[in-house]
This record gives C-alpha cells, structure tokens and sequence, in this order.
C-alpha cells in the first residue's frame, strides 16, 4: 500500500511541475516579476507527513510497540514569503496546506485505565493489560505563519507557528489478547483471547481546531525546485477537552518531506 | 524496540533522540490478587475456589478449623497481611489484606473454610448480600448458627462487564420482594447491549446455581465459566419448589457474521430447572456448561430436569425426581469421603447458554426443597 501511495504520490509531483514548468515558462510574467522585486516569492509544494500521534513522553503503561506504520498521508501546500530590507535576510511565509496525517500501530500496554462508552450509554471503565491497535486519519486545512531566514541563495529556515481546520477523521481500533480489571486493578479480571476483541471508535471525539509550530528547511535544489522538510509539532491533543476515555493527551507530531516548485 | 518502515526512521530518529520517545520502565505492579492457596499437609478435599475478593477452602470431613496456616502466592511484588503461614483460627471466615507492589491499591480477601459439607435442604432466598462494589444481589444459605453454609453463584459478575446495569434490579439475577412466601429469587432474561453484542453475547439469561462462576473466563470460555456443584454426602431423591414464569414477547437467536439478533416468531422462551448429582473426580471436578446435561458424561449419577412449558401467571409447584443414569449409582464410601457434588440450576432461559432466548422472560422461583435419601 505504501509503495503504491508513494508512486502515487511522486506522479502528482511530478505532474504539477511539469504543468508548473510549462505554465511558467510561457508566461513568467511581469507579475511574478514585480514581485519579486519587492521582495515577494511564491512556491507550491507537494509532500507526505510521516509521524504519529502520541502522547509524549510514552506513558510507562505502554509496554511494547509490536508495529507502526506511518501508513500513505499527503499534503499539497502553497505559500507566498514576503522579504524584509535591502538584504532580504528575513521574511514573512504565509501558506495554505491541504493535508492528512495518520499512522497505524500495534502495542501492549500494561495497566491502561480506560472508559469506553456503548452505543446505549453503557460505560465499562477499567485496567486493560493487553494489546491495541489503533489507527488514525485526519483531514485537515492547515495555515502556516513562520518567520523566514535566508542562510545562503538556495538554502532557507522558517519557524511559526500553525493552526489546522480538520475535515474528517477517523480513530478507531481495538484491544485483544489481554485482561481488563474491571473498575480499577482489583476488580473482576476478565480474560479476552483466541478472537475476542472490543472495538472502539472515538472519531466523534476529533478536535476540529488543533495547532502548533512547525520548522523546516527549505533547499533550492534547482532554480524552480526546492526540497524541504518540516518538522509539524502539535501543541494540543487530537481530543477534545472533555474527551477523557483516552487518558494521555495525544499530540500530532509529523514530519513533512516535500518537493516543490518555485515561481 | 519500534519496528517499521524504513521511511518512518527519520522523524523518529529526530524525535526520539530529542525528545526520548522510548519505553519507559515498567512501573511497579498495580494489582493485588491472590493466585493460589493452599494449606500445608493432606487436609483439603479439593482445590480451593478463588475468586476475585473471596476463597473457599474445602478441607477433608472432620478436619479442626481451629488452626490452619494458608500460604499464598501473589501478584509479584504484592503484600500480604498477616503473612502467608500464619496460622489463625478459621471457626469464622478471616480476612486478609493483599497490598500491590506500588503500594497505591489494597484488595481485602475474606477466606472461608468448611469442613462439613453443605446440608441446606430449603431454599427460601431470604438472605441476599452485595458484591464488593454494591451492583449486585449475591444469595446465600445459612446454617442453624446463622452462619453462610454456601453462597449460589450467577452469572452477575459478567453482566457488570457489560455496564448495562444501573441497579441491583437490572440485573440477570435478582430479588423480588413478591415471593410465595417473603422474597425470591427473579431471574430475568436481558439484552447485554453493544458491549455484549460485541462480544458475541447479546443476552444474559438469569441464572442461579450451586458452585462457582469464573468471571475471568467469562468471555474466552463462557460455557467453562459455570462451574457447577458442591460438595455433598447424601444422595438426592427430588427437588421441588414454587414458581412464577412471564416468557418474553420476542425470541431472538444471534448471527455472530451479521452482530444481529434475529427474531424467530413461533418460538416462545421456556425456563429450565434441573439437579445433576455426580461424582467429582481429579479428571472432571466440577461439570460446566459444556457437559452438565451430556448423556454420555461418565460422572453423572442421576439427573432431575424440569424443562418450563409455557407461562405461569399464579405461583405453581414443581417437583422433580432425581433418575439414575442407567448403571450408575453412589458408592456410600466416596459419598461419605465427599466425592460426590450437586449441581442444582435455575435458568430463565432454556437457551441461555447458547445466547438464545426472548429478552424480558422472568422466571420467579422461590421455597425450593431437596429431598435427600434417607441413611
């Protein structure tokens, strides 16, 4: 799956850039023109977040990772940086990204309070020692605000902060093979095994609204294309506040790797 | 330690260096649990029941209470007050206080031991207590000191799990004040509700028995987690009683590939109420709901089954005869040795155990006599 989304994915990079190129050839106008001269540069970019979401530091509950997967998440990203003073050292980015982030993951945990509630309002509440896998897919509109820094002629820093408008999202998963202490960790043990499994699904309990700060370096590896990487630093949990089955605030922490065109 | 893709090193080089994305130490056990019990020399008669918060130690016939030492292992790193060894006088139930290794979580075990074997011969259902944590009715019997000579299990340990019972009266197994005579015993078919349904369980039958129910195997093994009988030296002859019964509107069997219950018109809910005497051998010490009924099981002596037919609005007697399994009869010298149990189950649906039954079927039992052989 995740070499037929990178394959995917390096299509559309290349798709864009070559339309880019062509639109850009004919026309580099007097508009890109003038703006960069005074101080304005645009670029568009294509990338795939790779990261988790997870609360940090791991909680001593968690055991053991078995398997993780960063699983295909894409972004497509357009910024505009405005350049400050004669030497155009610093500057201003403003961007607009469309952009999943997600990942899948298998781990043990020992002692994980947990609450679960039912579709008719049952609530079980207890200790699970055992396995969970758990899968997550956000859809989300992200605007970066970051100061820009210009180290030489190809190389940039930018730091900001960003905040992300989800569309959709998806947590859910199960837990298997282990016990749940019923209450708390002397009550009733209640062994899952063979194909006994409770499944979950929390995705009514997304956030809409999350935030952070991103940094990235920025590479202009030729004169219309760049590389970069951003390091996506979510600074609230997935949840919303009142959420409180999960009971480690999970932060989205993603690593945007992308290509993209310079105009 | 975190496997993966090959792609996906990067950002946890990044952040696990940075920011010690790692496995942490284990942390200290939290539970506080009992795993076994034993007693020193050749003094028990069986393997000793544990349950979450309460151990029952059957020791041989005769055997003094007076002074026995148990010695226990715990969860690992777990405390136990006052020590394993120790000896103390079990004319009462005594009480130990098990601490986890983190020191934050204490459980209170109550340990009963019986050298006589049960004697009750009149199930009035008078006597009811909570369970720990106050959700359900557990009844018990009493002797002619007013002591506990035996506590009926059910299936509420598992229903709880299931979070559907807001009140004491919600759940499978529960008391009337309506009874022939005083209170009785109610048992009402329920819906589990998702949780139940998730686990391919969609309703819980009321049930009431003599034995143990193992909560712990209650979703990997449900019809092992019944472990009928007790101990007994007479032989039964008949069991009688009173009852009420109200069949369910709907009769449902359940699709496990769909999660559906599906509902079955023309087929009404019926109660069953049976006894199976049987010998307890080191092979089957208990019989379950996988073997209970069994035609061919070997240690079955004799057998009294009362399948419902059909509603009962006035309170109306029953009396069923124990009937031999044909070639098979009690050896008095392992009766007396206590080697012989008697399972006795009240359901409030013939199907329960197989997760079939009508929602609402409410089965009243109360005043139920064991007529044992005379000696």
């Amino acid at each position: 799956m995740m070499k037929k989304g990178l394959a995917y994915f390096f299509a559309c990079v290349g798709a864009i850039a070559v339309h880019t190129a062509a639109v850009a050839q004919e026309d580099y106008t007097i508009g890109i023109r003038r703006s960069a001269s005074v101080g304005l540069e645009y670029e568009i970019r294509a990338g795939i977040n790779i990261g988790g979401t997870s609360p940090l530091p791991l909680p001593v509950e968690i055991r053991q990772i078995g398997s993780y997967s960063p699983t295909f998440c894409s972004s497509i990203e357009g910024n505009a940086v405005k350049w400050f003073g004669e030497r155009r050292k610093w500057g201003m980015l403003l961007g607009l990204r469309i952009e999943t982030k997600g990942m899948e993951t298998d781990a043990r945990v020992k002692n994980y309070r947990m609450e679960i509630v039912g579709d008719g309002g049952e609530r079980i509440k207890g200790n699970w020692t055992g396995g969970v896998r758990t899968k997550y897919r956000g859809t989300m509109f992200t605007v970066p605000v970051a100061a820009t820094y210009r180290i030489n002629k190809r190389l940039r820093l930018d730091c900001g902060p960003y905040i992300s408008f989800a569309t959709d999202g998806d947590f859910s998963g199960h837990v298997y093979e282990g016990y749940l202490r019923e209450n708390d960790p002397t009550g009733d043990k209640v062994v899952f095994e063979d194909d006994r499994i409770a499944t979950y699904d929390f995705s009514d309990d997304l956030r809409t609204v999350q935030y952070g700060l991103q940094a990235g370096i920025n590479w202009k590896a030729f004169k219309h294309l760049t590389v970069s990487g951003s390091l996506l630093w979510g600074l609230n949990g997935i949840f919303k506040k009142d959420f409180d089955t999960v009971t480690f605030t999970m932060y989205p922490v993603y690593m945007n790797i992308g290509f993209g065109y310079a105009f | 330690m975190i496997q993966g893709k090959k792609i996906a090193l990067l950002p946890l080089l990044m952040c696990g260096f940075l920011f010690g994305y790692c496995i942490r130490e284990e942390a200290p056990n939290a539970e506080a649990d009992i795993e076994s019990c034993t007693l020193p020399g050749d003094v028990l008669n069986r393997e000793p029941e544990i349950g979450n918060d309460r151990i029952t130690l059957y020791l041989k016939k005769g055997t003094p209470l007076t002074a026995l030492a148990p010695e226990f292992t715990l969860t690992p790193g777990a405390t136990i007050v006052p020590e394993s060894g120790t000896v103390r006088d079990f004319t009462t139930p005594q009480t130990y206080t098990v601490t986890s290794e983190d020191g934050r979580w204490h459980k209170e075990y109550r340990i009963t031991a019986m050298s006589d074997v049960f004697s009750n011969t009149l199930f009035s259902f008078e006597n009811t207590r909570m369970n720990t944590n106050q959700k359900y009715y557990i009844f018990y019997e009493t002797g002619a000191d007013g002591k506990t000579t035996m506590e009926w299990a059910s299936g509420n340990a598992g229903f709880l799990m299931t979070g559907k019972g807001k009140t004491p009266e919600d759940y499978p197994t529960s008391l009337s004040a309506d009874g022939y005579e005083g209170s009785c015993l109610l048992l009402t078919t329920c819906e589990t509700g998702s949780f139940g349904t998730m686990m391919n369980m969609p309703i819980a039958a009321g049930n009431l028995f003599t034995g143990f129910f193992n909560v712990t195997e209650a979703l990997s093994s449900p019809l092992k987690a019944t472990h009928f009988g007790t101990t007994v030296d007479k032989e039964p002859v008949s069991l009688s009683g009173w009852y009420r019964y109200e069949s369910g509107p709907t009769f449902y069997t359940f699709d496990k590939g769909s999660k559906k219950m599906q509902p079955q018109p023309g087929r009404q809910d019926n109660f069953h109420i049976y006894g199976v005497f049987y010998e307890s051998t080191d092979e089957m010490p208990h019989l379950d709901g996988t073997n209970a009924l069994d035609d061919a099981n070997p240690n079955i002596i004799s057998v009294a089954d009362f399948v419902g037919d059909g509603d009962a609005a006035e309170w109306t007697e029953f009396s069923i005869d124990f009937k031999p399994r044909p070639g098979r009869q009690a050896d008095p010298l392992k009766l007396a040795a206590g080697q012989y149990k008697l399972a006795i189950v009240f359901t409030s649906s013939l199907h329960g155990e197989l997760f079939e039954g009508a929602p609402g079927s409410r089965l009243w039992v109360d005043e139920v006599r064991l007529t044992n052989k005379e000696q």
